[in-house]
């Protein structure tokens, strides 16, 4: 049962931004609803009007250019079906294809997902390697922002009340990046989630075989997902022949950085030795595919992209 | 818009004009204002999957879907799965596999796996899996149902 | 009988109910509706322990749309109090709240969206008590009690001589010995004991509780519930009311799953009261989180101490077995003595010590969920099982062959001897995994055994009505949740009547229409209902038979019954044609009856099992050390049935009972912290998943017809549930040398105890 609401549809982000800014705390942004309406049906949030932007021109579009550019209606969905995405950030495809559960994935929206700021978001934690950045647009203009800004803590960011997320822009690898995204946990909800990128000297397949610099991600298990540069550091200059010694050294330079909490997810002291585990385990991935193996190996109650 | 609008939907086949709440969801809509229970409010937070209907041949959660989102759009419920009386090929699979006990999330299922083979005509088991994995059943251990959507998938082909 | 081949029992048969479920066409309570029908919510305890000290639900019944609002202190009118064991439930908190979840108000609204705006403006004072939450804490010195007094006895004969312990929250005691357990202990070679912990968890059926009431203008109630007992439920609301049974109706079209949460009144009190005092019909539908505040399975903690002599001879088992049964009885105290009864298992042990307690805790009543205590106890025996191979050195499936019961047996004085042969199920199952062959480096092998008894004594009757077209109706109250109990029942009625499977029709569960069925639980509907519809149905046989004797001139010993007809070599009377005989025109039928009642007999629960549930579970598994997770690759499951009247949908109830049984073993707990349950809703409370199932699953029947129901046949449905978590505990073991003893055997529970580290 939900409370009766107004539901309003911009045409455009302007008019959205100016709807937002004279409603105030009584509005609340609606794309797929997945979790706005799920958190309306419990009570939780009760706003008057909804201010949908599945019709701002350009919120539903994926554009490419020097950054790809993601619009805040892109359902999930379209995301791991998108040849564009496939081309130029291809595991950002194989990702959306493992949020939530299928009717999740048709209605739910990537900029719904990244501004709810679940700690837990796939997205937000892949998103981070590819050197994200929100733009946001409100009555003042628009403004740019890095994910790791926009997102503060758990369910907060850094949006005002009357500024809309219109697209998430994010960076391509340069070529000769190879990449993993494992997911490990039970629940609705995973443990832990580890992004690693490894970008290679030679620039592809069989060329250089040492690491130049590396990206690593990791979110659940602390208040926002999170790069962990010093471990990423101590990947430069590997070799990846040799990428287990480093990732072991990597995997405990991460699991010591991460802040969890014991919650329903497992314990603190159980996360963050599973950090350790699933930094190794996705290092190994993407140095497989680095080599132009794809391995099979797969892990229970893990997903592997 | 708010309090009352009207929505112009095809619902198994057929248009309907529908005098619904802005704030009303789908699966209320379709269950009470159109008598079609064959989707179920079982968790009501989109895990379970028994209130799944397709729009547009999308699987959605009807329980967390505004039923003014399926205006200008089609909504296909298991009661417009057969034609006439001739079972779609998974409703029929379903029987003979025996993928069928208490009933409350065969309706998710099915729909579900329709819309999987609108997608995929071939798949594997572990396609199945992917796209089932958010479909409960608590009564078959879902051995069943999973061989039926494949037997599904053969005829169909 | 019949000396003829089975026709349609033992077939596979499509359930009868199939195409209603995959059309969208089979009805549930809350699809339900009738003219005038209020809709009802109910306000719950926010806490554990409370003292209600004020409801005012002024403002509430002020709003427009609002037809009733109850308290527990507006409950002057009626006996307030049910419950099947202790009547010690209230339709709503009357004084104190007990359990967070509690009903303490409802409210009766036009609809929905009002009725949970009501139960916003009604206003409850309370006053917080110490809780216990735990068996530790409300077994400790002192504790506060969450039952101060006795409460008055429920329903059943078997718990006439209910047994609490006065001044504490014990409030039931069962206790068994034969033989000198202690000594025989001290004199046993080999002693392995441990306790062994079962969480608490939900039963989780799709569809949560519901009922529509409704009073008509002579004071009669109909009720539409999705309930596994109409029978019980009637009972009770005619206490309540003070109403007589027959004029009260309990209608029950299908369930959405039930699994043991939908046995006695749970909700029907509530709706049954509302509508009273609204003045018209009310449907109550709870949500799944509030089925977690209103019945799970009743969590454990069992000690265990199982002696052997150096042969492998099992001699003694003593047993000290608290059950955690919530907050109020309902059937708990009937779950810890059917539990502990069978502690032993499917073993012979001359020597035996057996005590268990019912404890109450501020926490959602404990009631029946599949297994009935058996998988609480079987988890710590059957663990402990293959602790005692390991120090004896012995084979564990050896060992259990050594000590199981045979055929013919005897289990306890009174009781029915063992009906099945336990050997041929270990024997099925070691080989099907593969038992005697090396498994791979990274899989483990364990296997576990169970033995139950179904509830006695216990009463089923049933009418069979013979139409003057020779079409069938079947009048039974074993109520359709999925298992299939409809379909077997028409197909033993064809079977007897020799009719077309589509010519039987089993009408729905109505205390108006179908005669008396204790209980659809116990996985006693095929052998009970099912041996009460056959007897109904050969007295209809026998009347056709005595019809057809004189017009065929053969003695009715010559005559048999066959598709349709009766027949004698060339002659054939179509029963149509013997109706119209008797009745002298086209019209009347014949009508037969079934009463399977047993009684009471000398055995320890006061009634002889009509059969015993007997399986054998084997695992394979493999476990990623560095995540503690655990995966069941293979899963062998061998049932000692008697006969399978389905074996599609036999095979499908033990499928599902073997997935339902990996959720309390590897995911499912309900969680507590602070007198607050943390996941009562699938958020957070993970059952399996189409993923989790092993992707090797296979589910055997041992079929030697040595049931006392229907063609041979035994029960079916809980057996392949209580082997899980001890034969996938002893998987894991063999494979890691790590022993777990509370379940869930989560990837952190694994992880921790690989480690060495246990908390």
């Amino acid at each position: 049962m939900l409370r009766p609401f107004t539901l309003h549809r911009p045409a455009t982000a302007q008019e959205a931004c100016a709807l937002l800014a004279g409603l105030g705390e009584e509005a609340a942004v609606y794309a797929g609803g997945t979790e706005l309406l799920l958190l309306m049906k419990l009570g939780l949030l009760r706003p008057r009007h909804l201010v949908d932007v599945k019709r701002i021109g350009g919120f539903g579009d994926i554009a490419d250019g020097p950054r790809l550019a993601i619009g805040a209606a892109v359902t999930h969905r379209a995301v791991e079906r998108s040849a564009l995405v496939q081309a130029r950030c291809p595991l950002v495809g194989s990702v959306a294809r493992h949020v939530a559960n299928v009717r999740v994935r048709n209605v739910g929206t990537v900029g719904g997902n990244l501004a709810f700021a679940d700690p837990h978001s796939d997205l937000a934690t892949l998103f981070l390697t590819l050197d994200a950045a929100v733009e946001l647009v409100s009555p003042r203009g628009s403004r740019e922002l890095p994910l790791a800004e926009f997102v503060r803590g758990p369910w907060e960011t850094a949006r005002a009340s009357d500024e809309l997320l219109a697209s998430v822009r994010l960076t391509p690898w340069p070529s000769g990046t190879a990449a993993a995204y494992v997911k490990f946990g039970v629940h609705e909800r995973p443990t832990l989630a580890v992004a690693a990128a490894l970008r290679l000297d030679g620039g592809g397949r069989g060329g250089g075989d040492r690491i130049l610099d590396a990206r690593i991600a990791v979110g659940c298990v602390s208040p926002r997902p999170m790069r962990v540069a010093a471990a990423e550091a101590s990947l430069a200059g590997a070799s990846i022949a040799d990428v287990d010694g480093a990732a072991r050294a990597a995997s405990e330079i991460a699991a010591a950085s991460v802040d969890p909490a014991d919650d329903l997810y497992g314990s603190a002291d159980y996360k963050r030795e599973m950090v350790a585990v699933f930094v190794r385990r996705a290092l190994r991935i993407a140095a497989a595919r680095a080599r132009g193996a794809e391995p099979s190996e797969r892990f229970p109650h893990a997903v592997v992209a | 818009m708010s309090g009352g609008v009207t929505i112009h939907v095809m619902v198994n086949g057929r248009a309907r004009d529908l005098e619904v709440d802005v704030h009303a969801l789908l699966l209320d809509v379709l269950r009470d204002g159109l008598d079609l229970k064959g989707a179920k409010r079982s968790c009501d937070t989109q895990v379970c999957g028994a209130c799944t209907v397709l729009v547009d041949g999308l699987a959605v959660s009807a329980c967390t879907y505004l039923a003014v989102e399926a205006d200008a759009r089609s909504v296909l419920t298991v009661e417009g799965l057969a034609e006439g009386e001739s079972l779609h090929p998974l409703q029929r699979a379903f029987v003979e596999a025996g993928a069928v006990q208490c009933g409350f999330c065969t309706s998710g299922m099915l729909l579900t796996a329709r819309a999987m083979l609108a997608e995929n005509a071939s798949p594997t088991r572990d396609d199945v899996l992917h796209y089932l994995r958010g479909s409960l059943c608590r009564c078959t251990g879902y051995r069943k149902i999973v061989d039926a959507v494949l037997a599904a998938a053969e005829t169909v082909r | 009988m019949s000396a003829r081949p089975l026709r349609v029992v033992g077939q596979p048969v499509p359930r009868v109910d199939a195409l209603e479920k995959v059309t969208g066409r089979a009805r549930y309570v809350t699809d339900l509706t009738v003219p005038g029908m209020a809709h009802a919510k109910v306000l719950r305890s926010p806490y554990a322990h409370a003292r209600v000290k004020r409801v005012d639900a002024t403002r509430a019944r002020a709003l427009s749309g609002v037809y009733a609002v109850l308290a527990g202190a507006d409950l002057t009118w009626c006996d307030p109090y049910y419950g099947p064991a202790y009547r010690d439930r209230p339709v709503l908190a009357i004084d104190v709240a007990r359990y967070e979840g509690e009903p303490v108000a409802a409210v009766a609204a036009v609809d929905e969206a009002t009725a949970e705006r009501a139960l916003e403006l009604v206003d409850v004072d309370y006053e917080p008590l110490t809780a216990v939450m735990t068996l530790e804490e409300a077994l400790a010195p002192g504790a506060p009690l969450v039952h101060a007094g006795q409460p008055p006895a429920g329903h059943f004969a078997d718990l006439s001589t209910l047994r609490p312990q006065p001044g504490t929250n014990i409030c039931h005691q069962f206790h068994f010995a034969r033989g000198a357990a202690a000594a025989a202990l001290t004199g046993a070679d080999v002693v392995v004991e441990d306790a062994y912990r079962f969480p608490s968890v939900q039963h989780v059926a799709l569809e949560p509780h519901a009922v529509l009431a409704a009073w008509d203008e002579t004071g009669a109630l109909t009720l539409w519930a999705s309930t596994q007992n109409p029978y019980s439920v009637r009972v009770e609301l005619a206490k309540m009311f003070d109403v007589p049974l027959a004029r009260i109706r309990v209608v029950v079209p299908h369930l959405g799953g039930g699994f043991g949460s939908k046995t006695y009144a749970k909700l029907e009190p509530l709706a049954a009261t509302l509508a009273r005092v609204a003045g018209r019909p009310v449907r109550l539908a709870a949500s799944i989180p509030e089925a977690f505040q209103t019945v799970r399975r009743c969590a454990s903690r069992v000690m265990l101490r199982v002696g052997f002599r150096r042969d492998g001879i099992l001699v003694a088992v003593e047993c000290d077995a608290d059950y955690d049964v919530g907050a109020y009885a309902d059937i708990g105290p009937r779950v810890v003595q059917k539990g502990t009864y069978t502690a032993t298992g499917p073993y012979r042990v001359p020597h035996v010590r057996l005590e268990a307690r019912a404890v109450y805790t501020n926490t959602t009543p404990g009631g029946a969920f599949r297994g009935f205590g058996v998988p609480q106890l079987a988890w710590a025996l059957e663990s402990l099982f293959d602790v005692a191979a390991d120090r004896l050195n012995r084979d564990p499936v050896d060992l259990r062959r050594q000590n199981f019961l045979a055929h013919g047996e005897e289990f306890a004085p009174g009781d029915t001897p063992i009906d099945g042969k336990l050997e041929e199920s270990l024997s099925r199952a070691a080989e099907a995994i593969g038992w005697t062959r090396a498994s791979a480096a990274d899989r483990g092998r364990g296997v576990a055994a169970m033995l139950k008894a179904s509830v006695a004594p216990s009463v089923s009757e049933a009418i069979v009505r013979l139409h003057a077209d020779g079409s069938v109706t079947v009048l039974a109250s074993a109520v359709e949740m999925g298992q299939g109990a409809r379909t077997v029942l028409a197909q033993i009625a064809a079977e007897v009547l020799s009719v077309p499977l589509d010519r039987v029709t089993v009408v729905q569960p109505d205390t108006a229409v179908t005669p008396y069925d204790q209980t659809t639980s116990s996985s006693r509907s095929t052998a009970m209902t099912g041996r009460a519809v056959q007897v109904a149905a050969e007295d209809v046989r026998e009347q056709l038979l005595a019809i057809a004797a004189p017009s065929l001139g053969l003695a009715a010993r010559d005559l048999a019954l066959a598709d349709g007809a009766v027949v004698a070599a060339s002659r054939r009377l179509t029963y149509a044609e013997a109706l119209a005989l008797r009745f002298g025109m086209s019209g009347g039928e014949l009508i037969g009856r079934g009463v399977i009642a047993p009684g009471r007999t000398a055995a320890p629960l006061g009634g002889s099992t009509p059969f015993w549930e007997m399986a054998v579970g084997a695992a394979e598994v493999s476990v990623d050390e560095e995540t503690g997770a655990v995966r069941v690759e293979r899963y062998v499951s061998v049932a000692d049935v008697g006969r399978a009247i389905n074996p599609l949908l036999l095979e499908g109830q033990d499928e599902g009972a073997v997935v339902q049984g990996l959720g309390h073993t590897l995911l499912e707990e309900m969680l507590y912290a602070d007198g607050h349950l943390l996941n009562g809703t699938l958020l957070a409370y993970r059952v399996p998943r189409a993923d989790d199932a092993p992707p090797a699953l296979e589910c055997r029947f041992v079929e030697n017809a040595d049931g006392s129901g229907p063609f041979g046949a035994k029960g079916a449905g809980e057996g392949g549930l209580i082997p899980v978590s001890p034969a996938v505990a002893n998987a894991l073991a063999r494979l890691t040398g790590v022993r777990l003893r509370d379940l869930p055997l989560t990837p952190e529970r694994v992880w921790r105890a690989l480690r060495g580290r246990v908390r």
